[in-house]
């Protein structure tokens, strides 16, 4: 990598913001096209308000200067405008204003515009907006849809759209959520247009005596239509609870429906107080408003590809969305209530920053803590140096806080966040960055917060996100951690959520470090083995047959050395069969000879792999042979052995689990073991690992292993899919090439070579017969989904079996998920703190599994719902959870 | 969504000062390439915590994960010199780790990702005319996460010093030391995958040496 000593290069590639682009840098040259729509895509780089009466009469110029020389300006100017309001959502108020202001004659030609007859500038631009709109809607792009729908309402504020035709609109998107079996996300994102719209143009409605009450009823009774799916994904879990509303989260279009009622209640007095108005002041717009057409939103198209499992089942995946709660960890004198008017307008204007800056989590993070320029006056206290304001009722904000609330609440929404969370972790790094002073006390409030919200039922998967970013998060600044304030919680149960997951913080960040960089940022109390915070010793392999006082020290060492040497598979495999002759004759009666023999040589090859993970991948890609050996026992496939398998792997990274999660991704990826193998693991085995109490219970480890077992199969299907859908495309492509090349040749045949006619011709003759390719595809599809199937099966059996088998009573199981319980819950033993956790850990499989449970829900009822016992409040709480998630009457 | 700033996974100027392809033939090639070259790594850091904050990108759903790490080594003294490669199975894997991961501290540094057009053999070596990467040879500064200026370095790390130092003493050079991290599932069975197969002793050996080189050179013509 040469350049890194050349410094006169250095600079072009240091950092990604002066991105220049190697290969234009001599296209700097920008056409007037490109410099007008530039110059209303950065409206208010300084000063809005002081800037839009100049960008005005500079448009105008421009579109002048542009008829003058052959075509007006107009599609550039609205190219500007659809940019602008799509990608910098919290300018739409100020574009609002330049469209107002565009409708204007010019003040100095006013002769000009009122003589040629043709419409004033910002009605064509209006005009030329609506056709874009149109395809934003034709393609059902919702986050853009939302922005424009937005900016249309401030329009109408601003008279320059009739409130009656916005209010058809805002219509038709409430009639989504009238239909029958809508998606919960195209619901949502129906409710939150129409819900934002009337918030915004609210006051003018009223005016006009339109009655608004049809479209808050028509979202609230979607709503509620959902409440009991809304249990399934709130962040803070009371198992016994059905209610929607919570007491640390809100639910984003609930707290819409309150915004607007509130707004009602008052008659949108609060809009003034919610949403920037600059266009308020102007004048009233003398001419009558733009009308806008009716529209209907279309309906989701789902590209079918008809590809079926054996058994029939449709195994495409729809992912669904669902209930969106956001954790609340502020009060509200603190960060806004995002249930208020003013609250939705700060909060739902930050999260879609968040959303849209994705791209570029360094802008992102900067323009996050420039928020403030573009909303109303006093909503957020001003920066320490800045001068003195007087502070406005009710508002006065923390702007860092309000941020870095958010930006948590979006990873932490279930089953998924919208992008990965590593993105909002990296934001908060980026922002904590910029402004360590004001952000870093936010950041440690949050922690604190959340912290204390795991002794009240804060979900599992939250938690386990929760030490996910604080882990990487401590990565970025120094691991310097107050741990000493969480001290005296080493008296709770060990089992207890804060203990777990300081554990956990503890475990990823030795991962992404070391152990003892680790244990020196720990006060003493927490370093000591009895406190059992760190793990108990420096995280390593363990290799069971070193001590040559153990038993079967010689055998493992003569197969050690026979792989250190390098020898051939072969010759290791014909040791290893001589293994079990030798130990067979000197084991004591009741041991299981082939499992010794397996662990022996499963850890051996660990073993000489264990320097890194390329090492263990140079050790058992030489080895498969050995491997495949093993696992399939000479010639049958084998449960026993693959389980010994896994066994012995957990054996041997038991101080450094997630080495055992990364050996099994690979023995998987090799097809040493299948998913299903380690699926049944989890649920026989993988409780010895995490130091359980209880038979039945499921920690964050299991559901590491678990996760990946069934991604993996999952993700051979997704593959296998596309594999297929290629292949057919490819086929269909030949044969209309085809097709068209006999048709071309018939007239000029002259110059086709006879060789080109020969290929057409096969790929005709081959695509009738379905290509080899394609059959095998096929087949592999065919495979795949079965397996997938299995793998869904044994997990849905595995927590069947845990929480709620008939044949197996798990006393446990039902008495923690009742009230009495939860609130003795101070009281709790280790074992009903991990039957609490294992109850999580089954919710999320429901939430998180559900598009591939929906397909498959009737054969795995079959299958598993059959060993439920009968009745019990148990049984009533797994089922409800199950009926929830497979989209079935709850 | 690119008309307001410039998203974070466009390719950078970054490029390998060896490769003999011409840059429209690289820009194609990185465009659809899943493998990253990471930058400005401490000595010590191992494999594993690059795995652990590199697996934070990955889409297992979607078929994805992380293929292979490849270690950058000082060739002469086979020890880590600063670099490496992560490969995905996946485009939109590297993609990710470019918007989220590069700029973000690993082992306390902040590291430095970019699109690569792939591992080939050789590649795992610095090629400085020490040994080391070549912007070690030019360095001013003194740097205690990659050397120091000489043999320094700060008393909490002699230990991991010893073992790094150790680890990958026995790194080989030539086609198949590197393992190919697995490849797409395959029906058993078959003619091209031996899998659970009976097998008999003469028909193992080097062909399964043989088969992750096959499917790297693969890799390359697909490239």
């Amino acid at each position: 990598m040469s350049y890194h000593g050349g410094g006169h290069r250095r600079k072009q590639y240091r950092g990604g913001d002066d991105y220049s682009g190697h290969d234009h840098r001599h296209e700097t040259f920008e056409t007037p096209e490109q410099k007008l729509r530039k110059s209303i895509i950065n409206l208010g780089e300084v000063d809005p308000v002081q800037e839009l009466s100049r960008l005005a009469n500079d448009l105008r110029a421009a579109n002048d200067a542009a008829i003058a020389a052959g075509g007006p300006a107009i599609p550039a100017i609205t190219e500007g405008f659809r940019i602008g309001v799509t990608e910098q959502p919290f300018k739409i108020p100020y574009y609002a204003t330049l469209l107002r202001l565009l409708h204007d004659p010019a003040t100095d030609a006013e002769d000009n515009a009122s003589t040629d007859g043709s419409p004033a500038l910002g009605k064509q631009v209006l005009e030329d907006f609506w056709k874009g709109f149109q395809t934003f809607l034709d393609k059902l792009a919702w986050r853009e849809i939302r922005f424009c729908i937005q900016f249309f309402a401030h329009c109408t504020m601003a008279g320059l759209v009739s409130s009656q035709t916005l209010f058809e609109l805002l219509r038709s998107f409430t009639v989504v959520l009238q239909e029958f079996g809508v998606s919960h996300g195209r619901a949502m994102k129906a409710g939150l247009c129409a819900a934002e719209g009337l918030m915004i143009a609210g006051p003018i409605m009223l005016k006009s005596g339109t009655d608004v009450t049809e479209i808050i009823t028509a979202i609230g009774d979607y709503s509620e239509s959902v409440n009991s799916t809304k249990t399934l994904v709130q962040p803070v879990v009371k198992l016994y609870d059905q209610s929607p509303v919570i007491e640390h989260a809100d639910e984003l279009l609930d707290s819409a429906l309150a915004a607007l009622n509130a707004l009602v209640a008052s008659g949108f007095a609060q809009t003034v107080d919610s949403f920037a108005q600059p266009y308020a002041d102007f004048s009233p717009f003398p001419s009558s408003p733009f009308e806008l057409p009716s529209v209907l939103v279309p309906p989701e198209v789902i590209e079918l590809d008809g590809l079926t499992t054996e058994a029939g089942e449709d195994a495409q995946v729809k992912k669904e969305e669902w209930p969106a709660y956001f954790v609340r960890l502020f009060d509200n004198d603190v960060t806004p209530d995002l249930t208020t008017p003013s609250g939705y307008a700060v909060k739902s204007a930050i999260l879609d920053i968040i959303d849209v800056f994705e791209v570029n989590r360094k802008e992102c993070a900067r323009l996050l803590l420039e928020y403030p320029k573009w909303t109303l006056h006093g909503t957020f206290k001003p920066r320490p140096g800045a001068p003195e304001q007087e502070p406005v009722a009710a508002k006065n904000w923390q702007l860092e806080n309000t941020i870095i609330e958010l930006t948590l609440g979006s990873v932490f929404l279930l089953p998924e966040s919208i992008h990965r969370s590593i993105y909002y972790i990296a934001l908060i790094t980026e922002i904590c960055k910029l402004s360590p002073q004001t952000v870093g006390p936010a950041v440690g409030k949050s922690i604190r917060k959340l912290y204390g919200l795991l002794s009240d039922g804060l979900d599992v998967e939250v938690a386990h996100r929760f030490a996910d970013w604080f882990s990487v998060h401590m990565s970025n600044f120094g691991f310097a951690w107050v741990w000493k304030e969480w001290v005296p919680d080493i008296q709770l149960s060990v089992r207890h959520p804060k203990r777990r997951f300081v554990r956990q913080a503890l475990e990823y960040e030795i991962r992404l470090s070391y152990y003892d960089r680790i244990l020196k940022t720990l006060p003493e109390a927490m370093q000591s083995p009895e406190a059992q915070c760190m793990p108990e010793e420096t995280p390593g392999p363990e290799y069971d047959y070193d001590d040559p006082s153990k038993p079967y020290h010689d055998s493992a060492q003569s197969l050690l050395s026979l792989l250190r040497g390098r020898t051939k598979a072969e010759d290791v495999v014909a040791h290893y069969e001589s293994l079990k002759n030798t130990i067979s004759e000197t084991a004591e009666v009741d041991v299981n000879v082939s499992t010794v023999v397996r662990s022996i040589a499963v850890q051996s090859l660990l073993h000489i792999g264990n320097r890194s993970f390329s090492h263990f991948l140079n050790a058992i890609e030489r080895y498969l042979p050995l491997l495949r050996n093993i696992a399939s026992s000479g010639g049958t496939a084998n449960i026993d052995a693959r389980m010994d398998i896994l066994n012995a792997v957990a054996s041997y990274w038991k101080r450094l689990k997630n080495m055992v999660v990364i050996v099994f991704d690979k023995l998987m990826q090799y097809q040493i073991v299948d998913p299903t193998d380690v699926v049944a693991w989890t649920f026989l085995h993988g409780k010895a690992p995490t130091g359980a109490v209880g038979d039945s219970t499921f920690d964050a480890f299991q559901w590491d292993v678990l996760k990946g077992a069934l991604d993996k199969a999952n993700g051979r299907v997704t593959i296998a899919r596309k594999k297929v859908t290629a292949l057919r495309k490819e086929a269909d492509d030949t044969a209309a090439k085809a097709i068209a090349t006999e048709g071309a040749a018939m007239d000029v045949d002259a110059d086709a070579k006879p060789g080109e006619l020969y290929a057409y011709s096969t790929a005709d003759v081959m695509h009738a017969a379905e290509s080899p390719q394609l059959t095998t595809a096929l087949k592999a599809f065919a495979t795949l989904t079965r397996e997938q199937k299995a793998a869904l099966s044994r997990t849905v059996d595995g927590f069947v079996d845990y929480l709620v088998a008939a044949d197996k009573s798990n006393q446990k199981a039902g008495e923690v998920i009742t009230e009495k319980e939860w609130h003795n819950r101070v009281n709790w033993n280790e074992e009903q703190w991990e039957t609490w956790e294992t109850w999580c850990w089954f919710r999320h499989f429901c939430r998180a599994y559900s598009p591939y449970l929906r397909n498959y829900t009737q054969s795995l009822e079959v299958a598993s719902m059959s060993k439920v016992a009968s009745s019990g409040p148990a049984v009533d709480l797994f089922k409800k959870t199950w009926n929830i998630a497979t989209g079935q009457d709850v | 969504m690119a008309h307001v700033v410039t998203p974070l996974d466009q390719p950078s100027n970054y490029k390998d000062s060896q490769a003999r392809l011409d840059r429209q033939k690289q820009n194609e090639l990185l465009a659809r390439s899943s493998t990253l070259y990471i930058g400005n790594l401490s000595f010590f850091t191992t494999e594993e915590q690059i795995y652990e904050i590199f697996s934070k990108c990955t889409s297992p759903e979607e078929g994805g994960g992380i293929k292979r790490i490849i270690m950058g080594l000082d060739r002469n003294t086979r020890t880590p010199c600063g670099f490496c490669f992560v490969e995905y199975y996946t485009h939109a894997e590297a993609l990710a780790c470019l918007r989220y991961v590069s700029g973000t501290k690993l082992d306390e540094r902040i590291i430095r990702c970019d699109l690569d057009l792939g591992y080939r053999e050789g590649r795992q070596f610095g090629r400085g005319k020490s040994g080391g990467q070549v912007r070690d040879e030019h360095r001013q500064d003194y740097d205690p996460g990659r050397g120091g200026w000489g043999a320094q370095a700060q008393r909490l790390e002699i230990e991991r010093r010893r073992e790094v130092e150790e680890r990958y003493a026995d790194a080989q050079e030539g086609p198949g030391a590197v393992a190919g991290g697995g490849g797409d599932w395959k029906e058993a069975g078959t003619a091209d995958n031996p899998l659970k197969r009976a097998r008999s002793p003469d028909d193992q050996g080097d062909s399964e040496r043989a088969a992750p080189r096959a499917r790297m050179d693969d890799d390359h013509a697909r490239m």
